[in-house]
């Protein structure tokens, strides 16, 4: 059965976009840095993918996962994706009530908890692994015990204030597992396996 | 010229301590968790070379606040060398052992760095760190990232201004797979890049 897996770059004080984030400017102030280990882009999602290193390995798991599960927020300051993230797989983006406009492409929206949508991007996702993507979505997925792994590439930067992908938490001590851990280039890929009680 | 390098142990989620931490529990709920790595400081591998490192060190820095929860370390931090404390208010009675006060951050810095010589200066706390980033005086971060999320706590950068502060990667260490769980580890150490 495919994991539900966090991708996120963090920058190493913490943050996932830059101050003043918003539908225009998704990674806020200086948060392109963050996405500095992709390759330069453009329409088609295969342009991002990095020239060489392990930063390929990780572009391509990416690429090869079966469904994304994302919130409404970050859905909507990446554009929606245009309605496809990548090769056409479903995009589940979780919201408390959904929109008078019908989801764009692939996308559609889900009202009824992050269970129903981890059930359902599973479903969807024919054993392959499932992309997690957004700081509120990964928190909610934490708190619920439903988060296997994440997959951080933590950047050498410090961007002083933004949004953190860590906040509002529980004060209950979650342990991880290191699984993998790949140097650059310009960024490093660290793999944790979320621990679950028992 | 010495370099000034904070050493800390973080939880991949970003905190120093626990929540709730006060003068009766300095690590707050559960942060005593982030230290069980030092259960190797005196072992080969990553985390004894680390020990090794800072205890190598030939000048502290700490805020004060580190400085009273850590029992002023009686005075020796390690090896008698000279430790500066950032504070606002200096104490009237003297300082013990080879402590001494600065009311300056960058007085401070300088007068490690002298002291140091062709050493390193050893950075702890997060305010000191937090004092000397601001400042511009800190050159490198030593981070003993535990695989943990304690979800609320002190967290390690934190009041930061707006300023984008490029780093480098110096070196990642990370404990071998066949360390129990609890002890494992990833030191990454980062140089701070200067515009």
């Amino acid at each position: 059965m495919g994991k539900v897996v966090l991708y996120m770059s963090m920058s190493v004080d913490g943050f996932i976009a830059g101050p003043d984030d918003g539908k225009d400017h998704g990674l806020g102030v200086n948060g392109e840095r963050l996405h500095d280990w992709l390759g330069a882009g453009g329409v088609d999602p295969g342009s991002y993918r990095p020239a060489d290193g392990p930063s390929v390995t990780v572009f391509d798991e990416v690429m090869d996962t079966g469904a994304v599960i994302t919130g409404r927020r970050t859905f909507e300051f990446a554009g929606g994706w245009a309605g496809d993230h990548h090769d056409g797989v479903p995009i589940f983006v979780l919201t408390h009530a959904e929109p008078d406009e019908p989801a764009p492409g692939h996308a559609r929206y889900v009202t009824d908890g992050i269970e129903s949508c981890v059930a359902q991007a599973r479903a969807a996702a024919g054993g392959r692994d499932i992309l997690l993507h957004g700081a509120a979505i990964a928190q909610e997925c934490l708190r619920a015990g439903l988060l296997d792994e994440m997959e951080l590439q933590l950047m050498p930067v410090l961007l002083g204030q933004g949004r953190r992908l860590f906040e509002d938490m529980p004060p209950d001590h979650i342990e991880l597992e290191l699984l993998r851990a790949l140097d650059g280039p310009g960024a490093q890929h660290l793999r944790y396996r979320v621990r679950t009680a028992g | 010229m010495a370099i000034i390098r904070l050493y800390m142990t973080i939880s991949l989620d970003g905190y120093v301590t626990g929540p709730r931490d006060d003068a009766d529990n300095p690590m707050g709920i559960d942060g005593f968790r982030l230290f069980n790595w030092l259960d190797r400081r005196h072992d080969p591998g990553p985390s004894g070379q680390v020990f090794d490192e800072a205890m190598s060190t030939r000048a502290i820095v700490a805020g004060r606040r580190t400085y009273e929860l850590a029992g002023h370390w009686q005075g020796d931090h390690h090896d008698g060398v000279p430790i500066f404390i950032l504070t606002h208010d200096v104490p009237d009675d003297p300082p013990p052992g080879s402590v001494r006060y600065v009311t300056d951050v960058r007085e401070c810095a300088a007068q490690a760095r002298a002291v140091a010589g062709d050493g390193d200066v050893m950075v702890h706390g997060a305010g000191a760190a937090q004092a000397l980033l601001r400042a511009g005086e800190l050159d490198e971060l030593e981070l003993h990232v535990v695989p943990v999320l304690l979800g609320q706590g002190r967290r390690l950068f934190d009041n930061l201004p707006a300023e984008h502060v490029e780093l480098e990667l110096v070196r990642r260490l990370s404990t071998p797979d066949t360390e129990d769980l609890a002890r494992r580890v990833t030191h990454l150490r980062y140089r701070v890049v200067r515009p």
